[in-house]
């Protein structure tokens, strides 16, 4: 097909030609003259390139050089995230802006050294590894049962395979520790003229605790209950945390020093303000004590309860007294699902759990609810609560109305009810909507501000209160939260008081924690993997049998299944190759081989072999490297090379980045490999 | 021995246009560099003004190709033909007041007249390539010389009336500083006629990279080819020696070793102006260069020559 040449676009300035005449002649003089004002210009203006080669180092990271290994497993050892808390957000920072931040700990609410624990599990150091834990996590044992683990969300093994059971390792040392907790815990020494008074032993305050006792200030603790834990003793059910545990670690923080009073309900038998005037600091960890309930029509009935004060009662009798009846739970959180459960252990006739929710939004954790449905619990979702049902004061049933959506289109929760009821038959109405605090009888008689919905008025930041020396952590601070994210606030709220009774300024010179945002794996074919890929598997008992009562339902690793799944760690980010092989599984080329030892204590990888003539220097390798530890060096102009150079093993490439041998530039010599220190069993 | 001492004249012009031209190629490569948003040569030397000292051992070393169907006297003799008159054009340029390498009554007509054998050069050169490309680049390179030599010329009349000599000495001499707004027109008719004697964008369809490949010297290599770029700066330096001492008043308002300093400047100034040309405009075409002579630059002349005829009256 012909094309017609006044449909071709040419630039106006080229196909315009000047009009004739004088006009012409000063138009084509003026458009030269622009032209050379513009290039004039631009001669002035700064240069868009690189000055060759001092430069060099902005080039972009992603460039492609000769590939080198900054560290492998038996040879170099996994660095340890551990300092001292108040210098732990800045080391954190650190990490994550130099990229050495492993996911887990990045993931962690108090950022507790995941990847530290598995490396030193598997180099046979239980111990070392509980108290590497404890340091950020106070009680290891606790939240290896009980915890939400963020960390094994985050956990790269997601994108390759299957998560690490992180949590299952805290419970496996803490189990350990036993046997060496005696020799391990002594007093510690106190080395500060000053004492914290902590009302409350919760999670927070135990953290905060732990912090000052480490700092070597003097500690005293006031507990309401007659024994440690807060919500962990009330709330938990004891097929989730087994007392012993619980006592066991609370005794470890007591054992380093801590002066706990039990029983001495602070606002009751001893005043706040006394507190304030003998101790330089107060810290609130009081948690959340009321039950919420929703103000429906006889809401007011014998037999409509709170989930606190269910819980509690079912803890500490064993029984909820609902033996034989018809249980309605309205709430679909962790804390619904808690009472569920145990109302079924307490030989509830049937449960229902009712909550707003769909299937899919329940706020609660999806294996929470998974469990609770083997067990026999009937999830009722997308019902909202609208009218108890009551005959003599008694419950007899609840009518619901159906929810057709609970957020609005900004996440905000604003449910809207559809026009469909419904009536249950139910004996007893446990409300789970949540918890609020109840500060007022504890802050009479000080100058510690609440705001209008009687609420402690704390900075989210310092966690001061409005009087000065007064601080404040935990769920009173933050609202309902899962236990690990209240210890968070108890190492910080700790900081806050080290730095205000050294007199130095609570927000100078102060990192904050780095957020960090990891990707929701989807979940991997498992087809095909090998066995030693996978996650250890947790027994649980029967849904039949675990029903009956509060035996705990989990089982522990066996010492070698922990063993391998600490072994399983890719070591995220060490910069230490731990012979994950996925390098040579992702390589195109087939130029990388590995090889490792897989001996419990021992592990090490023994061989690392990248065949240049086969690499395309594509880079997939060190892209997918979930260590960082193989990198592309800065010799990337492949110029020259001899046949007998296109080889590197393990020890050519963890030489250093100045130099490698295909680039000549240190000579041809082979260096002598370095053999791998083999750790030998003890 | 007038022809040894033009030997020895000849010798030394072939210097200053050898150090010249690399000077120039260093400076061009800056030039369009920061034209173009890049920082050019910076490795060799203090930003990069070693790199034509690397480049020249690099251009001797090349292998000398003659295609076998050239004529090899022809092909082997016109490089030399090409630089010669350039070289002996810079004999005539009153470099200071009152001396020049050659006091010639004639000066200018001899700086007109010698360059203009480069026309015949540009021809062996295409003839003895015996290629196509080459052939057209010459016969282009001839017609273009050829016509411009014609307002170049013109252009530099209104100063010989001025002076009333064509001694570029006494032009040099009596210069005053009305004369330069008195002849600007003739400055620029004589700028952009130079920038088309030389072979220099916008107007080097004789050269013609994206058509005729390098035109007349397409099959030169190695040092041969070097010759030719070099009479090119040459040619640019030359023509802007020319126009600094008579245009613009040579050392004017200084003098002695001063006013060469700043004849030098002037010189160095107008180099990079026809630099900062060629990297700003796009070729031109052949018929729109022939229009451009014969309809505009050529009546500009001619009527600069009357006005200054005119003006002379009253002097």
């Amino acid at each position: 097909m012909a094309v017609d040449p006044r449909e071709v676009p040419t630039p106006a300035s080229v196909s315009d030609e000047s009009p004739a005449g004088l006009k012409g002649f000063f138009a084509g003089a003026r458009s030269i003259a622009t032209g050379l004002g513009i290039t004039g210009r631009i001669a002035f203006g700064k240069p868009i390139t690189i000055r060759y080669p001092t430069e060099r180092s902005v080039l972009s990271p992603r460039w492609r050089g000769a590939l080198r290994l900054r560290g492998v497993l038996g040879k170099d050892e996994v660095k340890l995230v551990r300092t001292v808390a108040p210098e732990y957000n800045r080391a954190l920072q650190e990490l994550y802006e130099a990229d050495r931040l492993p996911p887990c700990v990045g993931n962690c609410p108090a950022n507790v050294d995941a990847r530290g624990q598995n490396y030193l599990i598997a180099d046979d150091r239980v111990a070392e590894a509980y108290e590497l834990v404890r340091d950020r996590n106070i009680l290891p044992g606790v939240l290896g049962r009980i915890c939400h683990h963020p960390c094994e969300t985050a956990c790269r093994r997601n994108f390759y395979d299957e998560a690490l059971a992180i949590r299952p390792l805290h419970r496996f040392a803490s189990e350990e520790y036993r046997k060496v907790r005696a020799e391990r815990v002594s007093p510690l020494p106190r080395t500060q003229n000053k004492s914290v008074a902590i009302v409350g032993a919760g999670p927070s305050g135990l953290a905060a605790a732990y912090d000052l006792l480490k700092y070597g200030y003097r500690v005293v603790m006031y507990e309401g209950e007659d024994k440690p834990g807060g919500a962990l003793y009330k709330g938990i059910p004891t097929y989730r945390l087994p007392r012993d545990v619980l006592e066991e670690e609370v005794g470890d923080i007591i054992g380093l020093g801590l002066q706990l009073h039990t029983g001495q309900h602070v606002g009751r038998d001893v005043e706040l303000s006394a507190l304030i005037s003998e101790n330089d600091a107060v810290l609130l960890s009081v948690g959340l004590q009321e039950s919420r309930f929703v103000p429906v029509p006889g809401v007011d009935a014998e037999g409509v309860v709170g989930a606190l004060e269910f819980l509690r009662a079912v803890n500490f009798t064993g029984e909820g007294g609902v033996e034989g009846k018809r249980v309605l739970v309205i709430g679909g959180g962790n804390v619904a699902v808690d009472v569920a459960r145990s109302a079924l252990r307490v030989g509830a006739s049937s449960v229902a759990l009712a909550c707003l929710e769909s299937d899919q939004e329940m706020p609660c954790h999806p294996w929470e609810i998974a469990e609770a449905v083997d067990e026999g619990v009937v999830p009722m979702c997308s019902l909202g609560p609208e009218e108890v049902l009551v005959e003599d004061g008694h419950v007899v049933g609840m009518r619901m109305r159906s929810c057709l959506s609970v957020f609005d289109e900004n996440g905000r929760f604003a449910p809207k009810y559809g026009d469909e009821t419904t009536d249950l038959p139910v004996d007893v109405i446990v409300f789970a909507v949540g918890q609020g605090s109840k500060v007022t009888d504890l802050v009479s008689g000080t100058e510690v501000a609440l705001s209008e919905r009687g609420q402690l008025v704390v900075d989210r930041t310092t966690f001061t209160t409005s009087v000065e020396g007064v601080f404040a952590c935990g769920e009173v601070v933050t609202g309902p939260g899962s236990a690990i994210g209240a210890i968070a606030t108890g190492h910080e709220a700790a900081t806050s008081i080290h730095r205000y009774l050294q007199g130095a300024s609570l927000t100078e010179d102060r990192a904050a924690r780095p957020a960090p945002a990891y990707p929701n794996y989807p979940p991997v074919d498992l087809e095909g993997i090998e066995s030693n890929r996978l996650r250890a598997v947790i027994e649980m008992v029967s849904p039949d049998e675990r029903v009956k009562d509060f035996r705990p339902i989990e089982a522990g690793l066996t010492r070698d299944g922990a063993m391998d799944e600490a072994m399983r760690c890719l070591r995220c980010q060490s910069e230490v190759c731990v012979g994950c092989t996925f390098c040579a599984r992702t390589c195109p080329d087939y130029a990388i081989q590995v090889e490792r030892v897989d001996e419990p204590g021992a592990r090490c990888v023994t061989r690392y072999d990248l065949d240049l003539s086969k690499c395309c220097f594509c880079g997939l390798c060190a892209e997918q490297c979930p260590t960082n530890a193989l990198m592309h060096t800065g010799q990337y102009e492949m110029s020259f090379f001899e046949r007998d150079l296109t080889h590197f093993d393990k020890g050519e490439m963890l030489r250093s980045a100045d130099g490698t041998r295909a680039t000549g530039r240190d000579g041809i010599a082979p260096p002598a490999c370095p053999s791998a220190t083999r750790r030998e069993e003890p | 021995m007038t022809l040894l001492l033009g030997m020895g004249w000849g010798a030394l012009g072939v210097l200053v246009i050898a150090v010249g031209a690399i000077f120039g190629v260093w400076w061009e490569r800056k030039v369009s560099a920061r034209i173009q948003m890049r920082l050019g040569p910076q490795q060799i030397g203090p930003a990069g003004s070693l790199q034509m000292i690397a480049d020249v051992p690099k251009l001797l070393f090349r292998e000398d190709i003659i295609p076998a169907r050239a004529d090899r006297t022809l092909f082997k003799l016109a490089p030399l033909i090409v630089f010669a008159p350039i070289a002996i054009a810079m004999v005539v340029i009153p470099f200071t007041s009152g001396w020049a390498p050659m006091d010639m009554s004639v000066g200018v007509l001899f700086f007109l007249a010698v360059p203009s054998i480069e026309s015949i050069a540009l021809l062996i050169s295409a003839w003895a390539s015996h290629n196509t490309l080459s052939t057209l680049g010459g016969l282009r390179g001839a017609a273009q010389l050829i016509s411009y030599e014609v307002p170049r010329s013109l252009s530099v009349l209104p100063l010989v009336l001025l002076a009333g000599s064509l001694r570029p000495l006494d032009i040099a001499q009596r210069w005053e500083w009305w004369w330069f707004p008195l002849t600007l027109v003739a400055f620029v008719v004589f700028f952009i006629a130079s920038l088309a004697e030389m072979n220099r964008g916008p107007f080097d369809m004789p050269e013609d990279e994206s058509e005729l490949v390098a035109g007349y010297f397409a099959d030169y290599s190695g040092m041969r080819w070097a010759i030719f770029m070099m009479a090119e700066y040459g040619a640019m330096i030359v023509a802007s020696l020319f126009a600094a001492t008579t245009f613009l008043g040579g050392g004017w308002p200084l003098s002695g070793a001063a006013g060469t300093v700043l004849m030098v400047v002037k010189a160095v100034a107008l180099v990079t102006v026809i630099m900062w040309v060629k990297w700003t405009l796009p070729r031109v075409r052949p018929d729109q260069l022939m229009s451009f002579c014969w309809k505009i630059l050529t009546p500009l002349a001619l009527i600069q020559l009357v006005v200054v005829g005119v003006v002379l009256i009253w002097l």
